[in-house]
């Protein structure tokens, strides 16, 4: 059997830690490169985003033309109650009532009560 | 070289660190960089046959990567640095696939940073025939001898980095020192080594 030299385990780390010790460490424009891309990441994160209309989009269209629906007059909020009412959306009326203090939609629309409790 | 505005934060974890930087503070991101990229870019250099530029361009893609996964970094489910180490694991495997498919002789001279003490130039020289027989390993055992005995990782990490079992880890590095010892075997005196 032909026996060739190899290199011991002790050979073996000697060269792994020379590896070690030589390894060229990066550069500084490596660097400046890798932090300018930290910072893009972070720019692009921050910026707004153009989002598509939400699922609702004629209800919110409404609600925009109306100026928002935290309004002051519990006037509006049933004008708009009425509305959700006449567009079927009823599920956006739970938050509606919340402006109510102490009324119920029922209170400014009887005749439409049994179809809300019906959802 | 360290960089001054590393200090403060070096006692934070990588995970600490990754996921002030996904709220958006770079201060979070300077430690990380001065902390990985030194490991990420040696790692490379070693798997892409000592190619510096290629080394570069991995290392840049795999920090990217991780600045981009931030945001979304759920603490507890991994290592940062387990993490990076398999994206630049998988990213010198394409790019060595890809060398391959195009030159077969696609080994590129590892460069020369020609240190100029006597002890940095043995150091340069064992370096250089340690990277020529590394460069000669299946990309398996290579990946397992480099995290084993250069990045000095424990054979579980390297486990979930290469995404096998230990057993498995444990017998690419027992095969690729086996290589590296025979290839390098004959070059004993030039490298160096006493005989007997």
């Amino acid at each position: 059997m032909d026996k060739r030299p190899e290199l011991d385990d002790a050979g073996l780390d000697a060269l792994f830690a020379a590896a070690r010790r030589d390894a060229p460490g990066p550069s500084d424009d490596l660097m400046a490169r890798i932090l300018a891309d930290a910072q893009a990441v972070t720019d692009a994160a921050e910026a707004p985003v153009l989002r598509p209309a939400p699922r609702a989009s004629v209800w919110q269209g409404i609600l925009d033309a109306i100026g928002g629906w935290p309004a002051a007059a519990g006037l509006m909020t049933a004008t708009v109650a009425g509305l959700a009412v006449g567009l079927g959306a009823t599920e956006t009326l739970e938050p509606l009532t919340g402006l109510l203090t102490g009324y119920e939609i029922e209170d400014f629309m009887p005749a439409y009560a049994g179809l809300l409790s019906e959802g | 070289m360290p960089l001054p505005y590393d200090d403060a934060l070096s006692d934070v974890p990588d995970e600490a660190l990754l996921v002030a930087f996904g709220n958006g503070d770079m201060a979070a991101a300077r430690a990380l960089t001065a902390r990985l990229t030194p490991r990420v870019l040696g790692y490379a250099a070693r798997m892409l046959g000592g190619d510096r530029a290629e080394a570069e361009d991995v290392t840049q893609e795999a920090m990217l990567r991780l600045w981009k996964v931030a945001a979304e970094w759920r603490q507890g489910e991994a290592k940062v640095t387990t993490w990076v180490f398999r994206v630049v694991t998988n990213l010198c495997t394409d790019r060595l696939r890809r060398r391959r498919s195009v030159d077969i002789d696609a080994v590129p001279e590892p460069e020369d940073d020609a240190p100029s003490a006597e002890a940095g130039l043995q150091d340069a020289a064992r370096t250089s025939a340690l990277q020529g027989a590394l460069a000669e390993l299946p990309d398996r055992q290579r990946q397992a001898v480099v995290l084993r005995h250069i990045e000095g990782l424990s054979n579980p990490e390297i486990a979930a980095i290469m995404d096998i079992g230990v057993e498995a880890v444990e017998s690419l590095t027992a095969r690729g020192k086996r290589a590296l010892a025979a290839a390098l075997g004959g070059r004993r005196t030039e490298l160096g080594y006493q005989d007997g």
